[in-house]
């Protein structure tokens, strides 16, 4: 009898033990590295968000060809170090099977090469790394920089006649690749840029920057950045009395209604079409933006939606690659995601190819303006 | 009852048991490998850049803030000459080391005339103009984009690039940075420096040259905190300006007084232990900073003088 409990209760075990590591197995693990905390921590919650909001859906309808998701997110304090350490933890310890990290670009460049070592492909909130071996496992979901500058040119040269800007920017990557194209093609629109000036992301006064654009005789200020210091350029024109028109960069939307007080319809700024979903028009962009913002909205108000979208992206090509090549294998996924053409994401079609893995490659911002509290597509 | 006079080879035993606990950590990463093989890296590459400013603040009773300025000119010095010139690491971690110490020197000169806070906050202005040069020098340093593709470390045809080569090899420079610490708190040097830590007008009416011996100090943290930054970038590969702001300076200040100020195992515990208790407490996700911190405090209650104080306390009191 107790020769027979022993053999009942160690049957018990195996099968526990065995059904625990066939669900191991049946989850599919998604990695995200973000700054939780640090200087990209509005951006990275918000991709975080989105990236969970995106697994939430998919499980309830049954996960990936049957086979459940879920997050592990790591808070790399917007620190390369702290990247590295918790990329690594996410490989060895959580065994996580594709990464959709946010926007820490120097974070996700400092892990690349450990991850692409591990063949676990990694889908972008951030600028690819550089290296072209680290790239081969990398995607992105960040349009490429000159749409947000051509956005704002194209703006001014059809709608107004202004035709000398200065460019007022922040140290960061993505800000320091647009600077380089807003020099390069401001020519093409018919448009002179007069002054070129820096500032720091805690910088609580930029009158000095914008007293020289005005100087050069800029009509606009085209602002490359994120953070309070879109406000206190706003403050600074108004200080200085100046009727320079002021256009940002992507912004949370939380941001720019204060800095709509200050200046009015002198303040524009680029717009994802998540951000205007309600102004925008009808079309299958609009329709994929409405199939996020459901359960979005659902679970997070009005919360600014633009870098979510981006993070439900990730995980909706992550889908598409899966079973495009019926593998959750990590080289397979890396491979099909390569393979992914014409696919309706929330901010544009994304087109990679094994040469190109920043995959939106039509332009889908707008220029819009807060006028009384209501975000409007600039006329 | 008769009190039992401990042997000298047990007088120790607390203070070996720091170490031994640090080789312990050390070997657990070493077998077990994963994500704690990086974590105890990094910690390593700390114990260098540590023990470095322990000879300035322990050893000689300075303070200075800027260490990772050094840390940085090693640190950027490398990944410089190592991706555009492909010079190997050796020699680029070399040339690292001289930069570092000719910027001390021309520093040191006329900042080390200053004492207390002044020296605290010069030193601390010496940290953010680095930083800042290494934003804005973007030809050079490439500012936030960061230079990537920096070699593993290696001399010849051996290459540290497996987790367990890494710790292997910052394993041995550890112990040879502890035992040269060792040898300098025991040598005439030591001996000037500990006369300049407890008074600078004493050590002077005894004939030492006090102004020599900060400098010197200064120049030793300041390689250490060189080839600490050579370590860094070889092992991750790459580097940015956000390694060497002020969250290095904090993270340092806190490994050294939680590993005991002017020991030499201190700094090499203390950057294990303060490495190492974010991811114990990693689990309770928004509580974690505050577990931290509350550890830290209690560690900071319990052992004034540092994990390495506390055993040498403990060895004092048995030898009684």
């Amino acid at each position: 009898m107790f020769h027979m409990r022993n053999q009942f209760f160690a049957g018990m075990v195996s099968v526990l033990a065995m059904a625990g590591a066939a669900q191991a197995e049946d989850i599919y693990k998604i990695g995200i590295s973000a700054g939780l905390t640090g200087y990209a921590a509005t951006v990275d919650r918000a991709w975080s968000d989105g990236v969970q909001t995106a697994v939430d859906v998919l499980n309830a309808k049954g996960g990936i060809m049957g086979r459940k998701l879920e997050v592990v997110v790591e808070d790399n304090r917007s620190n390369p170090q702290e990247a590295v350490t918790v990329y690594r933890k996410m490989v060895s310890s959580d065994g996580v099977n594709i990464f959709s990290s946010g926007c820490v670009s120097a974070g996700n460049a400092a892990a690349a090469p450990m991850v692409a070592k591990s063949e676990i492909p990694m889908i972008l909130c951030s600028i690819l790394p550089k290296q072209e071996r680290d790239v081969v496992w990398a995607f992105t979901t960040l349009p490429p920089a000159g749409f947000e500058i051509e956005k704002r040119f194209e703006y001014l040269r059809d709608k107004t006649q202004i035709r000398k800007v200065g460019v007022l920017h922040d140290p960061t990557p993505y800000a320091l690749l647009q600077k380089d194209v807003a020099e390069k093609v401001a020519e093409k629109f018919g448009i002179e840029v007069v002054a070129v000036e820096a500032y720091k992301q805690d910088d609580a006064d930029l009158s000095v920057q914008l007293s020289k654009m005005q100087a050069a005789g800029a009509g606009a200020v085209m602002k490359i950045g994120l953070g309070g210091t879109t406000l206190t350029a706003a403050k600074n024109l108004k200080q200085l009395g100046s009727d320079m028109l002021l256009l940002t960069s992507l912004e949370d939307l939380a941001v720019f209604k204060p800095v709509a007080e200050v200046l009015g319809d002198k303040f524009f700024f680029v717009a994802s079409p998540s951000q205007v979903f309600e102004a925008y028009p009808d079309g299958p962009l609009k329709q994929a933006i409405g199939q996020f913002l459901q359960p979005w909205r659902e679970k997070f108000g009005d919360r600014d939606p633009n870098w979510a979208s981006r993070g439900w992206d990730s995980i909706m090509l992550t889908a598409a690659a899966i079973e495009k090549g019926q593998s959750f294998e990590g080289p397979a996924v890396r491979e099909n995601l390569e393979k992914i053409t014409g696919f309706q994401g929330t901010t544009g079609t994304y087109d990679f190819a094994p040469d190109k893995h920043q995959g939106i490659s039509t332009n889908p911002f707008v220029v819009a303006q807060i006028i009384d509290g209501q975000v409007r597509i600039a006329q | 009852m008769v009190s039992e006079q401990a042997s000298p080879r047990s007088r120790h035993f607390a203070s070996a048991g720091i170490w031994v606990l640090a080789a312990l950590i050390v070997g657990y990463a070493l077998v077990f490998g994963g994500y704690i093989a990086t974590i105890v890296a990094f910690a390593l590459i700390y114990g260098v850049f540590v023990s470095g400013l322990n000879i300035f603040m322990g050893l000689t009773a300075q303070v200075s803030f800027g260490q990772s300025a050094f840390a940085a000119i090693g640190g950027y010095t490398s990944a410089v000459l190592t991706t555009t010139y492909e010079w190997a690491p050796l020699p680029g971690m070399l040339a690292g080391i001289v930069f570092a110490l000719l910027f001390a020197l021309v520093i040191g000169f006329p900042t080390l005339r200053l004492k207390g806070h002044y020296l605290a906050m010069a030193t601390l202005a010496i940290g953010l103009i680095t930083y800042e040069i290494a934003v804005e020098w973007e030809s050079v340093t490439q500012g936030y984009m960061g230079i990537s593709g920096i070699p593993p470390l290696g001399i010849g045809p051996f290459e540290a690039i497996s987790d367990r080569q890494i710790l292997a090899t910052l394993s041995v420079i550890v112990v040879i940075v502890a035992f040269a610490v060792t040898r300098i708190r025991k040598s005439r040097l030591g001996r000037a420096f500990a006369a300049v830590a407890g008074s600078e007008e004493a050590a002077g009416a005894l004939g030492i040259n006090v102004a020599r011996y900060k400098l010197t100090s200064f120049l030793l943290a300041a390689g250490l905190a060189s080839i600490a930054g050579s370590l860094f970038v070889h092992v991750v590969g790459y580097v940015s300006p956000e390694v060497f702001g002020m969250h290095m300076v904090v993270l340092a200040f806190t490994m050294v007084y939680i590993g005991g100020l002017g020991t030499v195992a201190g700094p090499v515990i203390g950057a294990l232990i303060v490495s190492l208790l974010p991811e114990l407490f990693r689990g309770m996700r928004d509580s974690q900073d505050l577990a931290y911190g509350i550890t830290l405090i209690l560690i900071l209650i319990y052992a004034p003088k540092g994990l390495a104080g506390l055993a040498q306390s403990f060895d004092a009191r048995r030898g009684k």
